[in-house]
């Protein structure tokens, strides 16, 4: 469905020294530099899955955004998409896809929803039956009709964005962009949109590129991720591999009756491995322990603990992919 | 085609509707509007109350080409507004994004998103200073003159839609221009009083540089003087296409080198 | 309170770079409003030549060019963004952040345009006036600049500039009350233009309506320092014109704290 292969993208950047006296040099003085946003990226989407594109602010995640829906002309590299390449017939490749930015809106703003779904309907030349189709399924997924007739400036942020997704799936794309569109919701809300973009992929079986920085949206959503960072990419394929790669994939967080107990653990030794695979912090009666279950499995850890002490109580958990992917940002790890 | 206009109608009608919500504010805009108009008029009586003429011109003739120069101002106001905020703010903000994920062309769809009802104000009292001058003038009207009159105020317009579109789309490489359209904007002021009365600089300059003699005088001096038809109406029509093929052309290559906003 | 200077010159600071960063934007505004001027030039070159008397209602040709340019630098020089700035803020709810630091909204805003007017003056305001005194030394064959007019003219453009900033400011204050400013912004902006002089000189005007003008603020925005300039009022006639400006500066000052302290208890009454 989407082929994306070596992917670069340069802007041309004023370098702008800090201070009054910078803004005066520039005045008479301007240097530039190249600054590769995208710098060779190559991924494929098959059709109908729901991608998640993952990266800090300013890794280039947008840049790629953009030349996906044929905002920016790349640079270099090729791109191709349901058979067409974006920034060439643009007209034509924008009828089959839909682009939702969370930060902006495309709703006219002093109306009532309605008047921007009909300018739509002509915009993108929906037939009327298919049209009525398209929005009893939009509202059934994402309850428009409460809101449907104020004007959009006086929608919650949540209903804003429910409508905004709900107008850019008015013309059925086979492609759907979401750039952010669970920032700045409330848990319930999150979840209601998360819902929705599950049930539309699911029946139409319309592909899903999702930018995020809410991670339990991608957990929630995404099999696969692509991660890119400073241009590049980081990480492709699926949230479990990441996860299995990622060497402590385990966290046991146990609670003692006396803190004096805590002594008698000696994990490192009792496993025969180093602090890469087992790393243990030790807090009065609380003891976290994060490990690499290739090396120890959960079952002997648990045989270990509770036959060395008495346990007022004990957590296993997975470490959240949180924490995996602030420590790839840090480049502690290599994926 | 069709569709562009079925849409255009669209919008029209969601204006009105959004106008219903700001009317006091579209009021005290089309009052404000009638009287710097008036200011302006003032200003003419004024100067003509101490001269007979003005090198040869009298009161009734600038009045005529005064109010002339409303006429495709107006029509273009009313049409092509919105290309003010893509120099001022849509390209800065982001915003113009959205227009390229239409399948539109992205500058019918600017161009036809928005309208100015305030433009009516300078079309209606251009009708009535052209009128009423006129038939002071005792000037005839033939079936040929009123078809002159549409198309000059049509290609007229297409000279002010043209210049705004080219200084719209520098915004695409220099995110924000409205400042420098407004200066080009400002200097159609010339074209409202006799060219002649002008040195040869500016005359060149406002005949074929930024061509806005072409929207006021020579059209209305042909309908005063009838003189030279071939070049007062011809010269708008010739003059309006080729400046707006290349408009359209600087406008094609900014959206080539057009990089949004963000990262 | 410490020294207030250091406090709010961190906004001069901010808004002199803000005035570099949009230079292209203020000098392609500006060089708009100077093609303006050339037009009125050019028709009242027409006007004088068609007309027998070397004076127009005592106006001279050069009088008439100075008034053009010096009426021109003097509205861009007072023009304030202030109305619109807090006009906006109010709207969109932003001026909150304002409030919640320890400084007045109104000198805030106050040192951040006075940033602006620092380039402003270096960049078009000096090479104005050396265009402006050139042109009256070549037109009336000798030097016709006197440095106390020069002073006073820029006393009373100091004063101008308070008047325009406190008088929109009040004006801005109004999105308290209405819901959109636009509208009226345009109204203002049209009947400031008439009644400042700014369109047709004060003096052309039927007395009846001169005198009145005068006294009203409206003269003090900008005909009052375009007339010291020109050297059309002297003496106690200066002294008179000065104070004027002071007294209408001082009654917006007060004006605008009475309009905020209405405008607050209307804020808690809609509970923030």
């Amino acid at each position: 469905m989407i082929q994306v292969n070596d992917l670069r993208k340069e802007f041309k950047k004023t370098i702008k020294s800090p201070g009054l006296m910078g803004s005066v040099k520039s005045l008479f003085n301007r240097k530039y530099e190249v600054v590769k946003a995208v710098d060779g990226v190559t991924f494929e989407v098959p059709e109908g899955e729901i991608l998640g594109f993952i990266g800090p602010n300013g890794a280039g995640k947008s840049t790629v955004i953009k030349m996906l829906t044929g905002i920016l002309t790349p640079t270099s590299g090729t791109l191709e998409i349901n058979g067409q390449i974006p920034y060439k017939d643009r007209k034509k490749y924008v009828k089959e896809i839909g682009v939702v930015f969370g930060q902006r809106t495309q709703l006219w703003w002093d109306l009532p929803l309605t008047e921007t779904f009909s300018v739509l309907k002509q915009i993108y030349q929906v037939e009327d039956t298919a049209y009525k189709k398209r929005f009893d399924f939009l509202n059934e997924v994402l309850d428009l009709n409460e809101f449907i007739k104020s004007p959009v400036r006086t929608l919650s942020l949540g209903q804003r964005m429910r409508a905004d997704i709900a107008a850019s799936m008015l013309h059925n794309p086979k492609v759907l962009f979401l750039d952010e569109p669970t920032i700045g919701l409330d848990v319930v809300v999150k979840d209601n949109i998360r819902k929705a973009i599950q049930e539309i992929n699911a029946t139409e079986k319309t592909t899903i590129i999702l930018t995020t920085h809410d991670l339990n949206d991608i957990e929630l959503l995404c099999k696969r991720i692509v991660m890119i960072d400073k241009g590049k990419l980081l990480y492709d394929g699926s949230l479990n591999k990441m996860k299995r790669n990622f060497g402590q994939a385990r966290e046991v967080n146990l609670t003692l009756f006396h803190s004096a107990d805590a002594e008698k653990f000696k994990f490192n030794e009792n496993f025969n491995i180093g602090q890469d695979d087992l790393h243990s912090t030790i807090d009065h009666k609380n003891i976290k322990i994060n490990f690499n279950t290739d090396k120890v499995t959960v079952s002997e850890m648990l045989n270990y603990i509770l036959k060395t002490s008495e346990v007022r109580d004990i957590a296993v958990k997975d470490v959240d992919i949180e924490e995996i992917i602030r420590r790839v940002y840090k480049s502690e790890v290599t994926l | 085609m069709k569709r562009i206009f079925k849409l255009y109608g669209t919008f029209v009608a969601q204006h009105c509707k959004r106008l219903m919500e700001y009317r006091i504010d579209f009021l005290t805009g089309a009052f404000s509007f009638l009287i710097n108009q008036v200011i302006n008029i003032l200003f003419i009586s004024i100067i003509f109350s101490q001269i007979p003429d003005l090198q040869g011109w009298n009161y009734q003739q600038i009045i005529f080409i005064y109010g002339f120069s409303l006429l495709p101002k107006g029509l273009d106001h009313f049409c092509t507004d919105n290309l003010w905020k893509v120099s001022y703010f849509i390209v800065r903000r982001g915003d113009f994004d959205k227009y390229l994920t239409r399948p539109i062309n992205p500058l019918l769809h600017v161009i036809i998103e928005d309208f100015q009802f305030d433009a009516l104000g300078e079309f209606i009292v251009g009708i009535y200073l052209v009128t009423s001058a006129s038939i002071k003038l005792g000037l005839s009207f033939g079936v040929v003159d009123i078809l002159f009159l549409i198309v000059a105020v049509i290609f007229g317009a297409l000279i002010f839609t043209s210049i705004k579109i080219a200084f719209a789309a520098l915004a695409l490489w220099i995110k924000r221009s409205g400042s420098i359209l407004h200066m080009f904007y400002m200097s159609s002021d010339f074209a409202r009083y006799p060219v002649t009365i002008y040195n040869n600089v500016i005359k060149t300059i406002i005949t074929y540089i930024i061509p806005f003699a072409f929207t006021a005088f020579y059209p209305a001096n042909y309908f005063l003087t009838g003189a030279n038809p071939l070049f007062n109406i011809g010269g708008v029509v010739v003059i309006s296409v080729i400046l707006l093929g290349i408009s359209i052309c600087i406008w094609n290559k900014g959206l080539g080198a057009y990089e949004s906003a963000g990262s | 309170m410490k020294n207030p200077f250091k406090t709010y010159s961190a906004f001069t600071k901010a808004g002199i770079q803000d005035a570099i960063a949009y230079r292209a934007n203020f000098l392609g505004f500006f060089i708009g409003e100077i093609f303006y001027c050339f037009v009125m030039f050019f028709i009242w070159k027409a006007v004088f030549n068609s007309s027998n008397s070397p004076t127009f209602m005592g106006f001279s040709m050069i009088d008439m060019t100075l008034y053009l340019f010096l009426t021109n630098i003097t509205v861009f020089l007072t023009d304030t963004d202030s109305s619109y700035a807090i006009g906006e803020e109010i709207r969109d709810g932003s001026i909150s952040m304002r409030l919640i630091k320890p400084i007045k909204i109104d000198l805030s805003l106050l040192f951040f345009e006075l940033g602006n007017k620092i380039i402003i003056i270096s960049m078009v305001f000096i090479p104005i006036i050396l265009g402006i005194e050139t042109y009256r030394t070549i037109a009336t064959g000798g030097i016709a600049f006197d440095i106390v007019q020069f002073l006073f003219f820029i006393l009373s453009i100091v004063l101008s500039y308070l008047l325009s900033f406190y008088l929109n400011l009040a004006f801005g204050y109004l999105a308290f009350f209405l819901m959109n400013l636009w509208g009226f912004n345009m109204l203002k902006g049209a009947i400031l233009r008439f009644l400042s002089g700014g369109a047709i000189p004060i003096a052309f005007l039927p007395i009846w309506l001169q005198g009145t003008l005068k006294i009203m603020p409206f003269a003090s925005l900008n005909y009052t320092p375009v007339m010291i300039y020109m050297g059309k009022y002297t003496g106690t006639d200066l002294i008179y014109y000065i104070g004027l400006q002071f007294v209408w500066v001082i009654a917006f000052i007060l004006l605008c704290k009475f309009i905020w302290h209405l405008a607050a208890k209307h804020l808690c009454v809609q509970g923030g």
